[in-house]
């Protein structure tokens, strides 16, 4: 029905949350600063519409007994540090945005998935008058 | 709609958001260590830097969604100040003085929009810090590295680069120091009385390696070596200003590093070559800096009392506020040298002098006052000397001495832009010697 109709939803997630701890004060700012011009300009494309760091403090429940437990769950290396949510025309353009992260030599890794669910329910709201006919 | 998947907050890709400066998060790491050292007390030093290492990286973590905030600096300080009372209501070993330090801290944390005017209390720890890391139980290599690294903010990476030398060895002279302050149980305060005076030439002796790092030559990691320059200037900066350290001598410091800092943006071409006094090109010298180091220089003129520093400061100024080489006033660089030398038997300030002798009286004379150098046996390994004795002789047309000279001197250099530098008097010498007809004279 629009442009965006061919675009779906893809997660990027940054794994790694222990690659700065040697940086000085100076690569901190610089590191930030690069992040910071590739994530708006992403927004700014429209390819992307969001993204967050995630804080080190977690809680891992499981079981039947439900049973909490203090995270993290994963090592530093491999826990999700931060993600971002794209919205792009394929799975090979989020990877090619993945390529782009700045920290990659620092050790960061990016998963790249696609989004299901919305698709279905973006499908659905774009067509209500199907579901009741 | 969809944009109501954007960030609610503005973006900083909008016009209003802040520029960082440059090196902002370098500075206010020196202003967070210093303040959380006098939360946690000196022996947790690394306490604080790693407190200090998490606001910055939280920073890193959160701008690039939310924007800048309207006063980086004050939400950096807010942040620091948040972990550090994290910690101190985690760690038992803050039992005991818990109660005193969350009030301390919550007595001064205001705002992070608009914060209390902390500016003389935040000079008030910077200036402790100093004389903490500049504590003589400490050794001086030791000193400046931890200077560098806790009180600049700069990173054990930037720190070797700028001494040439390994990370490790620089991790380890932190260690040494951070050990050597809680084992001495080195206190986290300005001294007074007596003590002060002895105190305060450590902190300037310091100060000045600091500066020394910097200065001494250009390598490749030119930046590196500016900024070590600016942050000495900046600690002396400081030190200056605060009642504690504000003294003729102090000024006289100051205005050495400003004096001759001032001409290193033309120490070099564009190639990374070393150009000589006479070949730089005066109008890229520091206006500013040369204005302020006048000025210091003045100030350092209150009391009746001469510092070396005052004269290394005097003889930069001779060199600033010539229009150009030729106007340069050599007699006045002698006449201080000599007064220098009268002060420090240094064999390089001596070969220094010789410098100015052959400047005010010739080649010939300068050799006479390099010969006379009583220490002279000191300098056989630097390469300074067969620079200046190449200089000399290839001035009175002796070629194939000054070859060998130049020859030596490039062997015994550290740097490549100096090695390059003396490689090219070295041919120019050779060039010479092949032009004339006949080498007439035996020299070797």
């Amino acid at each position: 029905m629009n442009s965006t109709s061919e675009k779906s939803d893809y997660l990027l997630l940054f794994r790694g949350a222990d690659w700065h701890r040697g940086l000085s004060p100076d690569e901190i700012q610089k590191t930030m600063t690069v992040w910071m011009a590739w994530f708006n300009r992403l927004i700014e494309e429209g390819r992307c519409k969001g993204g967050q760091s995630l804080g080190p403090d977690s809680k891992v429940v499981s079981g039947k007994m439900k049973n909490v437990v203090d995270g993290p769950y994963a090592e530093a290396k491999e826990s999700v540090a931060g993600y971002f949510l794209l919205t792009v025309g394929s799975l090979e353009e989020a990877a090619e945005i993945a390529q782009e992260c700045p920290t990659l030599s620092y050790g960061t890794t990016v998963e790249v998935r696609p989004l299901l669910a919305r698709c279905a329910a973006s499908e659905m709201a774009a067509k209500p008058a199907l579901v009741h006919a | 709609m969809e944009a109501a998947g954007k960030a609610p907050s503005p973006t900083a890709s909008e016009a209003d958001v802040p520029q960082l400066t440059e090196h902002l998060f370098r500075q206010e790491s020196g202003k967070l260590v210093s303040v959380l050292t006098g939360i946690f007390g000196a022996d947790r030093l690394q306490m604080a830097e790693d407190v200090v290492q998490e606001a910055l990286v939280r920073a890193m973590q959160t701008w690039p969604y939310q924007g800048v905030p309207k006063n980086p600096a004050a939400w950096l300080m807010q942040t620091a100040k948040h972990l550090a009372l994290d910690l101190v209501r985690r760690e038992k070993r803050f039992h005991e003085k818990q109660p005193e330090i969350i009030a301390q801290v919550e007595g001064q944390a205001g705002d992070a929009e608009d914060p209390p005017s902390l500016d003389g209390e935040i000079k008030d720890d910077r200036l402790r810090l100093m004389f903490t890391c500049c504590h003589p139980l400490i050794p001086p290599d030791s000193q400046a590295a931890l200077s560098l690294k806790t009180l600049c903010g700069l990173g054990t990476t930037e720190i070797a680069a700028a001494f040439l030398t390994t990370e490790a060895a620089i991790a380890k002279r932190l260690t040494r120091a951070r050990q050597r302050i809680q084992e001495q149980k080195i206190p986290f305060e300005i001294p007074c009385g007596p003590e002060l005076a002895s105190r305060l030439d450590g902190v300037r002796q310091t100060l000045l390696l600091l500066f020394n790092e910097g200065y001494k030559a250009s390598s490749g990691e030119t930046l590196v070596r500016e900024d070590i320059c600016a942050e000495a200037i900046r600690l002396t900066t400081l030190l200056a200003e605060h009642p504690a350290g504000n003294q003729p001598r102090t000024h006289a410091l100051l205005a050495l590093m400003l004096l001759n800092g001032a001409r290193l943006p033309a120490r070099v071409d564009s190639d990374g070559n070393i150009l000589r006094l006479k070949e730089q090109n005066r109008s890229l010298w520091n206006r500013e800096m040369i204005a302020r180091g006048i000025m210091h220089l003045g100030r350092s003129a209150a009391g009746d009392e001469l510092s070396e520093y005052h004269l290394h400061a005097g003889i930069a100024a001779c060199h600033d506020t010539a229009a150009d080489d030729a106007s340069t006033d050599w007699r006045q660089i002698l006449a201080l040298y000599d007064r220098l030398a009268a002060m420090d038997d240094s064999p390089v300030i001596a070969l220094n002098r010789a410098v100015a002798v052959a400047n005010v009286h010739g080649p010939a004379q300068g050799l006479k006052a390099v010969q006379a150098i009583s220490g002279r046996a000191e300098l056989s390994s630097y390469y300074l000397l067969y620079a200046v004795l190449g200089e000399f002789e290839s001035q009175l047309d002796n070629d194939l001495v000054a070859a060998s000279h130049f020859h030596r001197a490039a062997q015994l250099a550290d740097l490549k832009s100096e090695q390059a530098f003396l490689a090219q008097r070295l041919r120019d010498c050779e060039e010479r010697l092949k032009s004339q007809p006949t080498p007439a004279r035996g020299c070797l």
